[in-house]
């Protein structure tokens, strides 16, 4: 082993960490874009879906705040798994066609946002274990963030890029749902002002 | 609800950038109970409980002794 073999592990680790966090930007933008562009409301289990990839983003960004270690991997594993609880549930819950029951929006290449939201889980699971198996490191884990700028700014750009969209979500919830619980009939807070 | 778990979350989100940990992984815990709990609200039906009727899990018009598991 080298010298240089822990700096480029931790390279390596962060920077598939930050990957990780542009595919879950990219997919939370999707959702937006769905939303706004083809006018699909979320369902209340849609917006925990949402929570939970949201969740996984926290465990990254606390990763490139503070540093590599057990708990902030734990936290972003916990909510893969709250992910993958929910979507399978909801899954389940419209799987069998009956009145009052199917699957909220449209499919993307034949599988609905629930199925989608399972494949995710899924993948953010063994995304989280590969990269628990590779590219953990005790001397990996010395190396901050800081020892590489041009990852480090752009980490700072995602995490600022998530807490964007987690804001624009949350003004989304506030005007679909008010203070009460949500439905999917329509923007509660339009139909007041209409 | 749905709002105050997305607030409780922007906020534990803006402090873990911000690298204020206590205050994030507080705001995290928060954001994390509320959302178990509504999603088990969600679930819950007056009628079948958390079951899941729609879903067949017992063969219909088969005799007990075909039903038993092969060993």
């Amino acid at each position: 082993m080298t010298a240089a073999t822990p700096r480029m592990l931790a390279w390596m680790n962060y920077g598939y960490l930050l990957l990780m966090m542009l595919v879950i930007a990219a997919i939370l933008t999707t959702a937006m874009v769905l939303q706004y562009g083809w006018g699909e409301l979320p369902c209340p289990l849609c917006l925990l879906q949402r929570v939970a990839l949201f969740g996984v983003c926290f465990g990254i960004i606390q990763t490139f705040r503070l540093g590599d270690s057990g708990r902030n991997s734990g936290l972003s594993l916990l909510f893969a798994i709250f992910l993958l609880v929910v979507s399978m549930r909801q899954s389940l819950l419209d799987i069998y066609p009956r009145p009052g029951h199917a699957y909220i929006g449209s499919a993307v290449f034949g599988i609905h946002m629930p199925v989608w939201c399972v494949l995710i889980a899924l993948a953010l699971l063994i995304a989280y274990s590969l990269k628990l198996a590779l590219l953990d490191g005790r001397d990996a884990r010395a190396i901050p963030l800081a020892e590489f700028p041009a990852l480090s700014h752009a980490a700072k750009a995602a995490g600022a890029c998530v807490i964007v969209l987690c804001a624009i979500n949350l003004v989304s919830v506030v005007v679909q749902c008010g203070f009460d619980a949500c439905h999917t009939s329509g923007y509660r807070l339009l139909q007041a002002v209409q | 609800m749905m709002v105050a778990i997305f607030a409780a979350l922007l906020l534990a989100l803006a402090a873990a950038w911000l690298g204020r940990q206590t205050i994030a992984i507080a705001c995290l815990i928060v954001c994390l109970a509320l959302s178990i709990g509504l999603f088990l609200f969600e679930i819950y039906s007056p009628d079948y409980g958390f079951r899941m009727p729609w879903i067949q899990t017992q063969l219909d018009g088969v005799a007990p002794a075909s039903r038993a598991p092969r060993a």
